[in-house]
């Protein structure tokens, strides 16, 4: 019998294609309202990019100034790496993310031969106001409007409701996983994918559980916090902790990010402001709340070292990064940035982190 | 620098020294003044007598003095990135810079508050840094976006805007406006008058349609009547001041010239054997680069965004005048960088400037080109991508020029020809 580690890394690793019963909901970006397309009947998949991918098709569409995990996004949807996808929904989490829906957007329009799936942008904003929260309410109705015509489901309150709880029972239980991980019982690399396996939310749930009952190694090494670009993939964790590292914490929403912030109260309302207000993330937040962030969750997690990593095309960590370093200065962790750092890779050879 | 033709150019141009020398005294007064993005609503702050300057503007002056490697190191050592969005972080550099006396202009006055759109991912984090500086606001609005839009955009958006932008954008931003509106009141003690703002508006919109009308008599004269660098100040300096009596009027004399141009049968090339057309920022740095093909080729670059778009992307016909200006501003860079708003409208200009080649900017940003060349090469006309970026001089190779020569004669001259 496979330990729940050795499972939830085996989902994690072998994301796709997806093999279910029912319809499958691509989605871009982490603002897509999973709880909706689960009570929806679907299951939502998050798609990653695959390092080491010619993403010479996605450059095609999308131009040189698009970070490459978009890219290969992109060239992943095109070669039909991500199996059956029924629809897409694609968030506005960041820039990439929506230029990939506007090229899919175009690409169903004029090559159709293609195949694409029927695409939903989801533009979620993030400006901490009032007239923001009632844009977002509107957008949020008609996602609801869109998911009950691509399923034949009618989204009542009551799946709505059924649905936020089990999203925000996994919340609490990757809030549960981080704690794992600090106490260097996970490596940063294994918290990933604890956090990024593919699964129905309530199997995802059980196995997560399950993995917290378990028996499981303690790991040595430096304690580093990533800040930066998101990872949705282990490749630069990988890198990082071979060296002698463990990642304890990050920022980024293919980790801790995640479970920030609850629903709380089951209700769509509760559901149109947790969106609104989770991050902060790098390419949404403000310079200043990035900052307080970073600073506070580093501590927390007892970091001697905060690495902002940054993708080439990221623009959004290297303006943070300044203000990171300060806010950093009164706890005493040091911090260093790899900048413009290619996808899946950190070069290592003028700053040893190790 | 290329010599100007046009006394409209010339008077925008000394006009705007003017303006900005009695800006720079009301600042140092102790005056409001604001630095708005180039796609953000201006016309608030004009009818409530608050001076602003454009930040993309400054980043054009900066970068003509050849200035903008001074300023991105003054960013880089400040710990801010030099390589992306330079074009709008250009101007923030200006409060880190040691020797502001050597600046152009004799320098960009400290702004007390801030105006831009969320584009993009770095864009924001450049306005978070001028907010996070004492005696700065940053006023932050949204940028949303729409999940379906009829391409023709440039027919409806004078009138049926509700139409073309979409209701929940115009909502949202219509209530940003509002509040602004509120803001500037407390915070700068100015009054705001729903008549002067429906004054600027018309005004506005007077000045667009001379805008339309050059543009109209530029794209069926051939040989062209005047160079991009004319035009570009003579539309531009006034764009800045629109809602002025000024900058209508500098739009009807900039008409009244190029219609006595035409009328007189002045070329800017007498030998004109290609007309061009330029996608993209303006080449700020080297705007010599586009007559030198007229003297060397024949070829005129007879279009670029700046007269086109203040042509047809600024006229709004409304009742409600915040949702009016909302019309304006909530899906202004979809215009000019989304699929397929931008790359229609770039076919229907090219055809109705009957261009015979497109030189298409692209900057290493998350904009793209790939959906504009291809809708122009599926209308039969030849593109060549040049990549640089329109105000950092490290990123134009040295063999562009030449790159963009040979492009010419083998797919554009040749074809003529033959």
């Amino acid at each position: 019998m496979r330990s729940p580690l050795r499972r939830l890394v085996d989902h994690y690793e072998r994301r796709y294609p997806v093999d279910v019963d029912g319809p499958v909901i691509g989605c871009v970006g982490q603002d897509v309202p999973v709880e909706l397309v689960t009570a929806a009947g679907a299951l939502p998949v998050r798609l990653a990019g695959r390092p080491g991918l010619d993403v010479a098709e996605g450059e095609k569409y999308l131009g040189r100034g698009v970070d490459p995990a978009t890219l290969s996004v992109l060239t992943r949807l095109l070669n039909g790496e991500y199996g059956r996808l029924d629809r897409l929904l694609v968030s506005r989490d960041c820039e990439g993310s929506l230029r990939l829906f506007y090229a899919v957007r175009e690409l169903r329009r004029l090559e159709p031969g293609l195949g694409l799936p029927e695409t939903h942008l989801v533009d979620v904003l993030h400006l901490p106001h009032w007239t923001t929260a009632r844009y977002n309410q509107v957008r949020f109705a008609e996602l609801v409007a869109v998911l009950e015509r691509w399923t034949g489901t009618r989204l009542t309150a009551p799946k709505i409701a059924s649905a936020i709880m089990l999203h925000d029972a996994r919340r609490d239980l990757w809030r549960a996983v981080s704690a794992l991980r600090r106490d260097l019982r996970l490596t940063g690399a294994q918290a990933l994918a604890a956090f990024g396996a593919v699964l129905p939310v309530a199997e995802h749930n059980r196995l997560l559980r399950e993995l917290l009952k378990s028996d499981l190694d303690v790991h040595r090494g430096r304690r580093v916090f990533f800040t930066g670009s998101s990872h949705d993939n282990p490749n630069v964790y990988w890198l990082l902790e071979e060296m002698g590292s463990v990642v304890v914490g990050e920022d980024h929403d293919w980790g801790d990010l995640l479970a920030t912030r609850l629903v709380g109260e089951p209700t769509l309302a509760a559901l149109v402001e947790r969106y609104q207000y989770n991050g902060p993330t790098a390419a949404r937040a403000s310079i200043a709340a990035r900052a307080a962030h970073t600073a506070q969750a580093a501590a927390e997690s007892g970091a001697e070292l905060v690495v902002s990593y940054v993708r080439r095309n990221d623009d959004a960590p290297p303006w943070d990064f300044p203000a990171q370093r300060e806010a950093l200065r009164p706890h005493g962790i040091p911090a260093v940035l790899f900048d413009r750092q290619e996808y899946g890779l950190i070069d290592l050879s003028e700053v040893f982190v190790g | 620098m290329a010599e100007k033709l046009l006394a409209s150019a010339t008077e925008a141009t000394r006009y705007q020294r003017e303006w900005f020398r009695d800006l720079r005294k009301s600042a140092a007064a102790g005056g409001p003044l604001a630095l708005v993005n180039a796609d953000a609503p201006q016309e608030i702050f004009r009818a409530m007598g608050i001076p602003y300057v454009v930040n993309q503007w400054w980043a054009s002056v900066v970068a003509a003095k050849q200035r903008a490697p001074h300023h991105l190191d003054l960013l880089r050592e400040q710990g801010y990135p030099d390589h992306t969005e330079q074009y709008s972080s250009i101007s923030l550099a200006s409060l880190f810079d040691p020797d502001p006396h050597l600046a152009p202009w004799g320098g960009l006055p400290r702004p007390t508050i801030v105006l831009a759109e969320t584009v993009g991912d770095g864009g924001r984090k450049i306005f978070d840094v001028w907010g996070s500086q004492p005696g700065i606001t940053y006023y932050a609005l949204e940028s949303a976006a729409e999940n379906t839009v009829p391409v023709n955009w440039w027919d409806l958006m004078p009138h049926d805007w509700e139409k073309a932008v979409g209701k929940a954008r115009l909502d949202l931003m219509e209530a940003e406006l509002c509040n602004l509106v509120r803001f500037l009141e407390t915070t700068t003690g100015q009054v705001f008058s729903e008549r002067a703002l429906r004054r600027v508006l018309d005004l506005v919109n007077e000045q667009a349609e001379w805008n339309r009308r050059t543009r109209d008599l530029i794209a069926r004269t051939t040989p062209s009547p005047l160079a991009v660098t004319d035009s570009i100040p003579s539309v531009m300096i006034p764009q800045w001041h629109r809602g002025t009596e000024w900058a209508r009027d500098a739009a009807q004399r900039f008409y009244e010239e190029v219609e006595a141009r035409v009328r007189s049968g002045a070329a800017v090339c007498e030998g004109e054997r290609a007309r061009l057309m330029w996608i993209g920022r303006g080449l700020w740095y080297d705007m010599d680069f586009y007559r030198r093909f007229e003297e060397r080729h024949g070829a005129v670059f007879v279009w670029s965004m700046y007269l086109a778009i203040a042509a047809d992307g600024y006229p709004r016909y409304g009742d409600n005048p915040l949702r009016t200006i909302a019309a304006r501003f909530a899906a202004f860079n979809d215009q000019l960088y989304t699929p397929p708003w931008s790359s229609e409208w770039y076919v229907k200009e090219a055809r109705l400037h009957g261009v015979d080649g497109v030189v298409h900017l692209v900057s290493d940003d998350a904009r793209g080109s790939y959906f504009t060349n291809r809708a122009l090469r599926a209308a039969g006309i030849p593109v060549y991508e040049l990549h640089a970026d329109n105000v950092d001089t490290r990123s134009l190779r040295d063999s562009t020029e030449r790159d963009v020569e040979e492009w010419l004669e083998r797919e554009v001259l040749a074809r003529r020809a033959g």
